[in-house]
């Protein structure tokens, strides 16, 4: 944890049964954006609804911009400074982009119509969407409706915004698109973003965590990850049965991480072999990318 | 609103509701009337623009661009409106689950089937062991994550859980009520008896509510529901009949019961705020993600 931290979190636990979902989880967040790592399973959507205050913790605490949440008003504070993006947001399918942001206005307290209507058609237009304003949910595709959830996010200019896997099933153009959106708003104010796609943090992140089994792995640069990697990478005309992970590339070779057999040529490593290794010890089925 | 300046097309907006509107001091309703004609009278917008500084005009110009983007109210939100609602608890209660459509058309159903059954069987029993269920299911599932497809942004919302659910909660009982009220009146021959589901509805609908902030939005319905059937399968074995459940102290016991469990509801408000209320299948939901 940083002094400049927005967001500090220390021993966050929480258990679904004998399932730790989060195992003494410790973080400190700054300005920007920080990519949240890790597996099916690792504790990612598990961090983000208790940061989110959708789930209390079992154990630990937590604070948002210097805002207690264990308190009632404390959580009212927090409320009131996070923006959150859940994994499967909903909607009303019938209403409007328009009306379904400004439901999202009034459950953020803006009860002014004209203020909130002028809020609503600034988060419309910073998320590009002030064309389809007015067209029903249920007919706008699904890159549109998650830029519609991260509307409904910047509601408030909150100064903390939690985005759980924005991009999954977006196709690569629109991927991009959403890129250059939370790459905006993490320009101004502290961003977690969960993602399973390492070039997500690769373009974005200024910071990177990854999370296996509830707890945190590794906490630091996108360089560092990656580095964790160095000299760990060759390419060979098999793969190697020592590798921890190997795959064939389009050129025929394989692409061999782990530790190297002497003599072996070596590869400049990416974040993702960085991520392959810091997970090393998971099972295999759970660190496979 | 209106003056008496006029151009032979219409009348125009009052030129102190226009110096209102230039300071932004204009308020609702007078404002989207003013906000309305001004998209269609040059001879007001010239007007807005002689009374106004260029940096209000500005605003004002923005607030009305903000305007023609919101959506037109419907006709149950305008209905509401003229009533006297804010828009802001007008929007809160069209995005209510149960107060589509198809779950009310599904309780006029059910309540048609159970007019058509006492006419059947010359007995208001089943009627009147049915009506007090409905409003306390509509009420449990206008809360939780079963046909709320934005629970979850409402839970981590600023805006107080109880009074959202409080919100939601009059509404269905106004649709609830008054459906089973249309209902009643298809049953004269029975004069004020066919009205005695009603404090039952009023108890049963306090002591779900109640319950739930510490059963959560399935468990706790569910278990009033069970009981009050119990307690009609008792009352059937042990007295005369059902319709004792309906008598005058009967009624008694059931308003004692409706005030005892708003209080208890009342002091229990800060649990629909902290967090989610337990559910028994909030743990499988919650297993189903990362």
């Amino acid at each position: 944890m940083t002094s400049a931290a927005t967001v500090s979190a220390a021993g966050l636990t929480l258990r679904y049964g004998r399932t730790a979902a989060l195992d003494d989880v410790t973080l400190g967040l700054g300005e920007g954006v920080t990519g949240l790592l890790g597996p099916n399973g690792a504790g990612k959507t598990s961090l983000l609804r208790v940061l989110a205050t959708a789930v209390p913790a079992d154990r630990g605490a937590f604070t948002v911009l210097g805002h207690d949440p264990a308190t009632a008003a404390g959580r009212r504070e927090a409320r009131r400074r996070l923006g959150y993006l859940p994994q499967n947001p909903g909607f009303h399918p019938e209403f409007t982009a328009f009306a379904f942001v400004d439901y999202v206005a009034i459950l953020k307290e803006l009860t002014d119509r004209g203020a909130r209507h002028r809020e609503v058609r600034r988060v419309l237009e910073a998320v590009d969407l002030t064309d389809v304003r007015g067209k029903r949910i249920k007919r706008l595709s699904g890159g549109m409706r998650q830029r519609v959830a991260l509307a409904a996010a910047l509601v408030g200019d909150p100064g903390v915004l939690l985005l759980d896997e924005p991009t999954v099933g977006l196709d690569p153009e629109q991927r991009m698109r959403f890129r250059e959106l939370i790459a905006d708003a993490g320009a101004s104010r502290t961003v977690l973003l969960s993602t399973h796609q390492t070039e997500d943090v690769a373009m974005l992140c200024h910071r990177v965590i990854v999370m296996a089994r509830g707890r945190v792995r590794f906490a630091g640069t996108p360089a560092e990850l990656t580095a964790r990697a160095a000299g760990r990478v060759w390419i060979g005309t098999q793969r190697d049965p020592g590798a921890r992970a190997g795959w064939r590339t389009g050129l025929g070779t394989f692409r061999n991480v782990g530790d190297p057999p002497k003599g072996a040529d070596l590869l400049e490593p990416t974040l993702e072999d960085g991520y392959l290794l810091v997970l090393d010890g998971e099972p295999a089925e759970v660190a496979s990318v | 609103m209106r003056d008496d300046r006029h151009d032979g097309t219409g009348w125009h907006a009052d030129i102190d509701d226009l110096r209102a509107y230039a300071r932004g001091e204009l308020r609702a309703p007078r404002l989207w009337s003013v906000d309305t004609h001004l998209v269609t009278c040059a001879i007001c917008r010239g007007t807005l623009a002689e009374v106004s500084d260029p940096q209000t005009l500005d605003a004002g110009w923005e607030r009305l661009d903000a305007e023609l983007d919101a959506p037109r109210p419907g006709f149950v939100e305008g209905l509401l409106l003229r009533i006297g609602v804010a828009d802001h608890t007008a929007r809160l209660l069209l995005a209510t689950p149960v107060l589509r459509a198809s779950w009310l058309g599904a309780v006029l159903l059910v309540l048609a089937m159970t007019v058509a059954s006492v006419y059947t069987s010359d007995s208001p029993v089943l009627f009147l062991a049915l009506a007090p269920l409905l409003p306390l299911t509509g009420v449990a599932l206008s809360y939780g994550p079963a046909l709320d497809p934005t629970h979850e942004l409402a839970v981590v919302a600023p805006l107080h859980g109880f009074r959202l659910l409080m919100t939601r909660t009059i509404a269905v009982l106004v649709a609830s009520l008054g459906l089973n009220g249309l209902a009643t009146l298809a049953l004269p021959g029975y004069g004020l008896r066919a009205l005695a589901w009603l404090v039952p509805a009023l108890a049963l609908t306090a002591t779900g509510l109640a319950l739930t902030a510490r059963l959560g939005p399935v468990l706790a319905p569910a278990l009033v529901s069970g009981g009050w059937v119990a307690l009609l399968m008792v009352t059937e074995a042990t007295t005369h009949g059902m319709l004792a459940a309906f008598t005058g102290p009967a009624q008694g016991v059931a308003a004692a019961v409706a005030v005892i469990a708003a209080c208890v509801l009342h002091r229990m408000r800060d649990r629909f705020d902290a967090s989610p209320v337990p559910s028994p299948f909030t743990h499988f939901a919650r297993r189903s993600t990362s």
